[in-house]
């Protein structure tokens, strides 16, 4: 206990007063004549004895009352880590942090051991919660002043392989508060991992009714190595030996050479030394992947020799298929469009497809059906036959590119999608001879990662009706160049040009290969599969079409990671350990999902005391106390809570009560009077 | 208007007895002066019918000439009333809470009383005693007896303690015809010894008048806070008194003291009348004026 302006303490002398007129005045007695006492007696000393009491007790009262008023003046306070003991009603929250960097040291047993000595110090009467939190919050036990389900809540948390996310436990923490509407003390375990705050600070924000109390778990920067990342390919569609790209991080290290081994389907496939410089990152390149046909595990791991070997491991997926086959129609006598098609196929790296060249003739006793896409070459017309099997192809998720040329106007419409062909547009010798690209939707996935045609020169291109069309791509006249219409499941892309480069240059264009290829991967639904994802991420199970059919998902320990009903229902799952899921979909899309801790997580290195005491202080909206009150010293260093408040209705009562006693000696007073 | 000259405050501010006497008597009789109840000597009363057995000395011959008709003619007494003025100068009676304690009132009383019996042609007389007789002026209608009583009454000063018993026999000694007997005391004597002592008086054919003389703050005391009170006919005696106790047990002691005295001497045909210092002087008076209103 302090006091903020303690020269006001000078006030005490006026203790005096009432010391003067109680004790010195009152034994004053002056004797008094008077003509008999034979109506007096001696036992009135009693009644005397009584009435100085009495005095006394209103001697004391005014006493108090100016040595109170006095240290009201003197502003008292106290340190505030008294004041908890005084909330009523509040819940004592144990946050154990349960994410993947608790696995190292023992951090998560520590933790537990620490929070279980908070809750044998709960009063009886005093309500406690139990949380694990990670990247999600998980609610251990109900809020009870049993001490039995609250320890049993922090034996039940078990260690994970996600994310820490504190501003994921705030937001909890706030939602408790707003539901149980009363204040929350919380005690938080964990390591603080520094990549565990958000980005923006704001999201630590905590209720006035919230009481934070960090504890520290081995906060201190441990060296961890990590594999952080490898690049590798999806998919292998031929016997080509695939390049594997391994990136090792090391936080709060030393330099040091390690042993990095690359893994497929837990064979050791090939390993290489290399120096992890201090606090930095090394790369290393295998280039002895050979992938055999089928869903492959592959895997990248670093011998670490640290406490975190939970991201020693780097999964990957790949999978060598057989490529898939398009169909190319066009005009008989008319191989220039095939040509440059082919080519920019083949050039583009990827050998996912084969094309298939045919006439329209030979086209009419095909069934689309077996192609991944087909592409339509300015052709002049097709045989309904085959015009009606294309369309249904479209509505059950096949995919169509229609290049538009001379040969097409004649019909007047666009095969297979129908819209109507207003005319052609040339450029003409003496104008501006021919025209570029004015417009284009980069968010289109054809032209997404290359949307540089600006030297494109285009001399004719037929003008096409869009309808419900998506244009993608406009000329500098307006004219539609690239026109995006989904059918039932499919899709119809419409290039009002041809790929002959007689009515452009765009086969000649850089811009051309990619084009090319990303529309074959748009056509043939070939996504873009990542060869990893992170614990946490989610993976969709079916589309409109598997509606009710069930979805078998084996998570890395070989066990379903659904249930009947979930398995039946599901559209995502949400991937919660390191490993390989293995997704079966009713359509044969089968997919193993390589999942891999979040490497922040690998770095440990602890949130600076600073932030903590931000993060502390932002329930009373009040700034840091200053970077010497860590998380440990918060206890240590407590504010001050002035009591003026508390003093002066002490004041005010102790002014009641002279007040009513006074006035029953005063009334004695007035009628002596 | 007249009462104000009659406030004890009031007349302590004049100087001379006699003065005071005047003003009171000839104020409170201005005051009465409608009262056909009241009068003195061979002041005419009224007219009344004759009725049978009447006194044919009182019959108004000369109405009865002029009207043929009996009247009686009624005349206020004119007996002469010795009067014998007892005043108590023991110490006590030197109390007083303002600004005229209890002699200074019973001298104003017994000097009032003494110049209305003189105006009567009563014989008025004078003792003054506390634990004895201080001073003795027998009753007499001679020229100058008021000067001799008021100059024995203005040299009255506050003797020691009270005996009732020793001075009344002397008393005795010195009446010898009945008439009227005044006492002026606060009476602080159990009143069994006070009856006992005045009665014999009473059975000497006296009418007895005890006049209570008490300052107020002995009636009802209110001292602000506890004191110390020294007996003023024994100095030697002294209490600490609190204003709880003189508020409330001295209170009953001094209200029961006040009864027992009043009901007993009145059980024994004697008058007692309570005179608080603080109040007018008129209610004396006219207490003796009814007694002796009585006695025609």
């Amino acid at each position: 206990m302090g006091f903020l302006t303690p020269m006001f303490l000078g006030g005490l002398l006026a203790v005096g007063l009432p010391v003067w007129l109680h004790l010195l005045r009152k034994h004053k007695t002056t004797p008094t004549p008077f003509s008999s006492l034979m109506f007096f007696e001696r036992r009135e000393q009693s009644s005397i004895k009584h009435r100085r009491l009495r005095y006394l007790v209103l001697f004391a009262l005014r006493t108090l009352l100016l040595i109170l008023i006095a240290l009201a003046f003197a502003q008292p306070y106290i340190q505030q880590k008294l004041l908890p003991l005084t909330r009523s009603g509040q819940i004592t929250v144990v946050a154990i942090d349960n994410s993947l960097s608790m696995r190292a040291d023992g951090r998560l047993d520590q933790a537990k051991r620490m929070a279980k000595s908070v809750i044998a110090g709960l009063h009886p009467g005093e309500r406690g919660e139990v949380l694990a939190f990670g990247s999600r919050v998980q609610v251990m036990s109900e809020i009870t002043d049993d001490h039995s389900p609250l320890n049993s809540g922090v034996d039940s948390i078990e260690p994970s392989d996600a994310r820490t996310s504190y501003a994921e436990l705030v937001r909890s923490l706030r939602s408790i508060s707003q539901a149980t509407k009363q204040p929350l003390d919380v005690h938080l375990y964990s390591d603080m991992q520094q990549t565990g705050m958000p980005a923006n600070f704001n999201d630590l924000r905590l209720n006035a009714a919230v009481r934070l109390e960090p504890h520290p778990v081995d906060a201190k920067p441990v060296a961890n190595f990590a594999v952080e990342n490898v690049v590798a390919p999806r998919r292998v569609y031929d016997t080509k030996k695939a390049r594997v790209l391994a990136t090792i991080a090391g936080t709060n290290n030393q330099r040091a050479m390690r042993k990095v081994s690359l893994f497929l389907n837990q064979r050791e496939i090939e390993s290489k030394n290399i120096e992890v410089p201090e606090n930095g990152r090394a790369t290393v390149e295998f280039l002895s992947l050979e992938v055999p046909f089928g869903a492959n595990r592959g895997a990248v791991r670093i011998d670490s020799g640290d406490a975190l070997p939970n991201d020693d491991t780097f999964y990957f997926s790949v999978e060598r298929v057989e490529p898939r086959r398009a169909l190319f129609v066009h005009e008989a006598g008319e191989t220039r469009g095939l040509l440059y098609f082919q080519d920019a196929l083949q050039a583009s790296g990827q050998s996912a497809f084969v094309l298939d060249p045919a006439t329209v003739e030979q086209a009419t006793n095909i069934s689309p059906s077996k192609y991944a896409f087909v592409v339509l070459s300015d052709v002049p017309g097709l045989s309904p036959g085959f015009e009606n099997e294309l369309r249904s192809y479209v509505r059950d998720g096949g995919s169509v590119l229609v290049a538009l040329g001379h040969e097409t106007v004649a019909n007047a419409r666009v095969p297979v999608s129908d819209n109507r062909v207003d005319g052609t547009r040339y450029a003409s010798r003496n104008g501006e001879q021919f025209q570029t690209v004015a417009w284009l939707d980069a968010g289109h996935p054809s032209i997404q990662q290359d949307n540089r045609w600006d030297n494109v020169k285009f001399y004719q291109a037929i003008r096409v009706n869009p309808g419900n069309a998506r244009v993608v791509a406009r000329l500098t006249d307006g004219t539609p160049l690239l026109l995006d219409e989904q059918s039932g499941e499919g899709h119809i892309l419409v290039f009002t040009s041809t790929f002959d480069n007689v009515e452009n240059d765009f086969p000649k264009d850089a811009a051309f290969v990619p084009f090319v290829e990303q529309t074959a991967r748009y056509l043939g639904r070939l996504n873009d599969a990542q060869t990893a994802v992170f614990v946490g991420s989610f993976e969709e199970l079916r589309d409109s079409k598997e509606k009710g059919a069930a979805v078998d998902v084996l998570d890395p320990k070989g066990e379903r990671a659904l249930s009947l009903e979930e398995a039946a229902r599901a559209q995502n799952i949400q991937f919660t350990m390191a490993g390989f899921y293995d997704i079966r979909r009713p359509s044969a899309r089968n997919e193993l999902v390589a999942v891999n801790t979040d490497r922040h997580e690998s770095d440990l290195t602890p949130a600076p005391p600073e932030t903590l005491s931000l993060w502390q202080n932002t329930a009373q909206g009040t700034a840091g106390s200053g970077g010497e009150s860590g998380p440990e010293s918060s206890d240590a260093a407590p504010k001050p809570l002035s009591l003026w408040w508390y003093v002066m209705l002490a004041v005010l009562a102790l002014a009641i009560a002279e007040s009513w006693l006074g006035n029953r000696h005063l009334s004695v007073d007035k009628e002596a009077a | 208007m007249i009462q104000q000259f009659l406030d004890p405050a009031i007349l302590a501010s004049i100087s001379g007895l006699d003065l005071i006497a005047k003003t009171v008597v000839n104020g409170f009789v201005a005051g009465l002066h409608r009262s056909p109840d009241f009068g003195f000597s061979q002041e005419f009363a009224e007219y009344r019918a004759y009725n049978e057995g009447d006194d044919l000395r009182h019959v108004d011959w000369n109405v009865f000439a002029r009207t043929d008709r009996c009247y009686l003619k009624r005349y206020r007494g004119e007996t002469n009333t010795q009067v014998l003025v007892l005043l108590d100068t023991s110490a006590s009676m030197a109390y007083g809470s303002h600004s005229v304690h209890k002699l200074d009132f019973s001298r104003f009383l017994a000097s009032s009383l003494c110049y209305m019996a003189n105006l009567q042609r009563d014989a008025a007389g004078l003792i003054i005693f506390d634990e004895d007789v201080a001073n003795y002026i027998p009753p007499s209608t001679r020229q100058g007896q008021i000067f001799r009583l008021l100059h024995a009454i203005e040299k009255a000063q506050p003797g020691t303690r009270t005996d009732f018993a020793k001075p009344f026999i002397h008393f005795q000694n010195y009446l010898h015809r009945k008439g009227l007997v005044l006492v002026l005391s606060d009476f602080y004597a159990d009143p069994d010894l006070i009856v006992k002592t005045v009665e014999p008086l009473r059975f000497r054919g006296n009418e007895v008048i005890l006049f209570h003389i008490l300052d107020p703050q002995e009636i009802a005391p209110k001292f602000r806070e506890p004191m110390l009170l020294v007996d003023m006919e024994n100095p030697s005696a002294s209490l600490e008194v609190s204003p709880e106790y003189a508020r409330h047990d001295y209170r009953q002691k001094i209200d029961a003291h006040i009864e027992a005295l009043s009901s007993k001497t009145r059980s024994a045909g004697m008058d007692y009348f309570l005179m608080n210092t603080a109040r007018p002087l008129d209610e004396g008076l006219r207490e003796y004026l009814f007694i002796r209103q009585g006695r025609m």
